[in-house]
């Protein structure tokens, strides 16, 4: 027990962690789009594609659910300027997160397509739906019934996940972290700090995802 | 570029690292059975404390709610450095191995912690209230009643989360615990190619976590056609749930 707490000292650096905070939500964002883009493409060959695009799709899944982020971001990172491509930290994090939630939201995404049964689609077409009027009121609520809670967890998981940006430089939240306590030593204080907006960050999303829910899907979900 | 890499393969695939490997493989397996077999443990402790009643009991129980709401938003990797420092600023000389393993549990309980009250929740409340009647004590209840019910609910769920957990304990090399992720960076800084270090590291967290998913996929039909009816469980890719109700 020799350890002095200095809060004061750590609680100066609040505003240039906010910093960090606001490009942990940027990245987190970006990522989030470009890997449910390709889950999207992901899922839609998964259920109407061939059976080559099928199997390839089935690989790349299974082979991004199967290994670490932390260790493909290493192969990126090293590895392809081996091969003459050269990409930036921020960069390398964006690539890995696009590629590995996009794993992952094939398979969340390929759940919600399963879900909009033939029988509807035809039933509309009946009742003279257009093409665009089944996709408005019969295939998009749908889906967003179905997928909008396990993709705003998926979205909160990787608010956590780009903590991993860190160790590749990017300044994001943990990024300033380790800046500022290697310069003050106060590494318990600034970890604690960190901590506690990482949980701020993410109850604040799951309470606007929570409200967004509700209003444009009618989803019925609690954040506790 | 590839005749450098098949020079270095040549050097690289020898009995010695692949001792090393496997022993960097087995570091990880067994941090993440001991960090996510106590994790069960202590989610069992946790949920049993969280579901006490009793007004006296509050406090408890807001505690226990406390430390599951935050420590599932806490990232791994923050978690790691703050267990990391606690432990060395106190003067406590524990191993990176230790270390390792304290934050894999604190993070496991809480989420097993939360798979686990989803298994008992699924147990119906009549079962419950039939134990209370008949006189078994809260923990007979547990033990002989809503357990071997909520068992199948909660085994599927824990085991992807520990399958899925093999996988974030590649952060630990950040700490410097030697695992696998850490050798590979330690045969990057050797000099062998990335691709090849990393590459080869790759395809050994694909062998140690592919079976095991399948394992859980079988796990995971087997138990629901032994399930009497609809209820569904999703053993999810994504441990953090919001809930739907």
């Amino acid at each position: 027990m020799n350890y002095t707490f200095q809060w004061g000292e750590a609680f100066i650096e609040v505003p240039y962690l906010l910093g960090g905070a606001w490009i942990t939500l940027h990245l987190s964002f970006i990522g989030f789009w470009s890997g449910a883009t390709i889950g999207l493409f992901g899922a839609l060959g998964k259920t109407y594609g061939g059976p080559v695009t099928k199997k390839l799709i089935d690989w790349y899944v299974i082979f991004f659910t199967n290994t670490p982020g932390l260790v493909t971001a290493f192969f990126i990172f090293f590895g392809l300027p081996e091969f003459g491509i050269l990409l930036s930290p921020y960069n390398t994090i964006l690539l890995n997160i696009a590629l590995n939630s996009g794993a992952y939201m094939t398979e969340i995404m390929r759940g919600g397509f399963v879900s909009v049964h033939k029988a509807e689609l035809e039933a509309a077409e009946t009742m003279g739906f257009t093409l665009l009027q089944q996709l408005r009121y019969v295939i998009v609520p749908h889906i967003a019934k179905v997928l909008f809670a396990p993709l705003s967890n998926w979205y909160i998981w990787m608010i956590l996940g780009t903590a991993m940006a860190a160790i590749f430089g990017v300044e994001e939240l943990t990024g300033r972290v380790f800046n500022r306590a290697a310069e003050t030593f106060r590494s318990i204080e600034l970890y604690t700090i960190a901590a506690g907006m990482y949980v701020a960050i993410t109850v604040l999303a799951s309470f606007i995802l929570v409200a967004i829910g509700r209003w444009a899907f009618r989803v019925k979900a609690k954040v506790f | 570029m590839f005749d450098v890499f098949l020079e270095q393969a040549a050097e690289f695939f020898i009995w010695d690292n692949a001792f090393f490997l496997f022993r960097a493989m087995m570091t990880t397996l067994f941090m993440t059975i001991v960090g996510c077999g106590l994790g069960f443990i202590f989610g069992m402790i946790l949920i049993y404390l969280r579901k006490t009643p009793g007004l006296i009991f509050w406090p408890v129980r807001m505690t226990m709610i406390f430390y599951v709401e935050v420590f599932r938003r806490v990232p791994f990797l923050v978690l790691l450095f703050l267990v990391m420092f606690t432990v060395k600023g106190f003067g406590l000389d524990y191993s990176l191995f230790t270390i390792a393993c304290i934050s894999i549990v604190i993070i496991s309980t809480a989420f097993i912690g939360e798979i686990i009250r989803g298994g008992l929740d699924s147990v119906h409340q009549t079962q419950w209230d039939t134990a209370d009647a008949m006189n078994f004590s809260r923990l007979q209840t547990l033990c002989h009643v809503v357990l071997p019910q909520a068992w199948k609910v909660v085994l599927p769920p824990a085991f992807a989360f520990f399958v899925m957990f093999i996988k974030d304990t590649a952060l630990t090399s950040q700490v410097g615990v030697l695992e696998l992720t850490q050798a590979a960076k330690y045969y990057n800084n050797l000099g062998y190619s990335a691709i090849l270090s990393f590459g080869t590291v790759l395809l050994l967290y694909f062998v140690l976590s592919y079976p095991m998913t399948r394992l859980g996929w079988w796990m995971e039909a087997r138990l629901r056609d032994r399930r009497r009816d609809d209820d569904e469980v999703e053993s999810g890719v994504t441990p953090y749930e919001l809930r739907q109700t």
